[in-house]
């Protein structure tokens, strides 16, 4: 269980939650905290007050698997295999072992074509999918994702879904602007600018936004 | 007015990518998998990436506008009134427009990506073209924005707008429907026609055609419209 209690980061503010084991998704307008919430919990910022505790263990002592938006911003290097064994190498990982475990996560996202090619080559969604490859290569115990299937089509979308779901990671929290997406998912989190709206199972907190524009087409329509 | 792409080659490395057809006035959506070649289309569309064989001929296009995936790659302002006014906008009007009254002089890598964006549309779309090439233009933004956008789609007068596009959930209505498979773009034609031959419209849609109930279009409220026939 992640249990965050008496969160304060900017004008992010959440009193108490519980998130269980599973893929979690955050929903919400733009600027409601989303990515501050998911940085929060991969460690890379530090609540101002408050703590966040991932199965007794605060983020920064946690393997935490980071996939941006803008994959851009955070890749390092210039080809493709590179950049998804670079967590491998960091941590000195036996030589022999790294390319096994490269050939193995580009097999699973399904991008092996890829492994050669220059990362400033590639499409916005094919960044997004080496990032996710790099996130993954050394199954992390919690799996961030912000708003990745932003640069992805329907079938990849669909795919990467079932990819979570095996990833044997403990956590996966992603933020979406699909409600689709989010009405899959085994926990849901709705943020406006800055405060905990609803939490809990995707069809409970849905029941809330009837009416809205983040209502899920798919319930509206009863397919 | 027209753009008739005659037989256009585009090659980058392994990936190539071969078009033939025309996009007459209307509002058109090329849709294709990651990495299909629809940014490199677009380009190719603005003029910014010659076809390495076949000829596009513009009849009648005197203005292009092309709005890239990543609004930041446009950014020239020091400010998001500058910014503004790089585009030939009145920056008072565009920010109130966008929600970002009274953000004048914040610098525009400074706001969130989603106000970027919005920024970013508003300044595109303030006036018409003849050519309107519109990349990933849902991309970072929520589902309120995304709706408000094919509002502004469905009101704005460029003569020849594409969308280049995997959203999936909140579209605007199209003209016409072009899919990019295996390396070759593929006029799909003209709602509701187009989604008989759609290879992979959006997931809602595909269960709709499954139950019988195929959109006249593919906007929200086709859709609804669909759902609710008997």
């Amino acid at each position: 269980m992640i249990d965050i209690c008496d969160l304060r980061y900017r004008l992010l503010h959440i009193d108490h939650l519980k998130i269980p084991r599973g893929i979690t998704t955050i929903i919400g307008p733009n600027g409601s905290g989303k990515t501050t919430l998911l940085r929060l919990l991969a460690g890379i910022a530090v609540p101002e007050s408050g703590t966040i505790l991932i199965d007794g263990v605060p983020p920064r002592k946690t393997e935490a698997g980071w996939v941006n938006e803008f994959p851009d911003r955070n890749i390092l290097f210039s080809i493709v295999y590179d950049e998804i064994a670079s967590p491998l190498r960091f941590r000195h990982t036996a030589t022999d072992e790294i390319p096994l475990k490269v050939n193995a996560v580009v097999k699973r996202v399904g991008i092996r074509h890829l492994i050669s090619r220059k990362v400033r080559e590639l499409s916005g969604g094919e960044k997004v999918l080496v990032a996710l490859a790099a996130a993954l290569v050394c199954t992390p115990g919690i799996l961030l994702l912000d708003e990745y299937d932003t640069h992805l089509d329907g079938a990849r979308c669909s795919q990467i879904g079932h990819l979570l779901s095996a990833s044997g990671c403990g956590y996966v929290l992603r933020c979406s602007q699909n409600m689709e997406t989010a009405a899959t998912s085994d926990f849901l989190i709705l943020l406006d600018k800055g405060n905990l709206v609803h939490a809990g199972d995707p069809i409970e907190v849905f029941a809330h936004l009837s009416g809205t524009p983040y209502y899920p087409l798919s319930l509206k329509v009863g397919l | 007015m027209r753009v008739s792409l005659d037989r256009i080659c585009i090659t980058q490395g392994n990936f190539s990518l071969a078009a033939d057809g025309t996009f007459n006035k209307g509002v058109h959506l090329v849709s294709g998998a990651v990495g299909s070649g629809k940014s490199t289309l677009a380009l190719c569309l603005a003029g910014m990436l010659p076809p390495e064989r076949g000829t596009i001929q513009r009849s009648g296009i005197g203005s292009t506008m092309l709005s890239l995936q990543f609004p930041e790659h446009h950014v020239t302002g020091m400010t998001a009134a500058e910014e503004c006014t790089s585009w030939g906008c009145e920056p008072d009007t565009i920010l109130a427009s966008c929600g970002l009254k009274g953000h004048n002089k914040t610098s525009p890598l400074a706001l969130s990506r989603g106000e970027l964006k919005r920024l970013h549309l508003a300044c595109v779309l303030n006036n018409p073209n003849d050519l309107l090439l519109l990349d990933e233009p849902f991309s970072s933004l929520d589902c309120e924005e995304k709706y408000a956008f094919c509002t502004l789609i469905a009101h704005h007068t460029s003569n020849i707008t594409i969308i280049f596009t995997h959203e999936q959930s909140v579209l605007p209505k199209f003209d016409r429907i072009w899919e990019i498979e295996n390396g070759i773009l593929h006029d799909r034609g003209t709602p509701p026609e187009a989604l008989k031959t759609w290879n992979s419209p959006p997931p809602l849609i595909k269960k709709l055609i499954a139950a019988g109930k195929s959109p006249r279009n593919i906007s929200q409220k086709d859709i609804l419209e669909a759902a609710c026939r008997t």
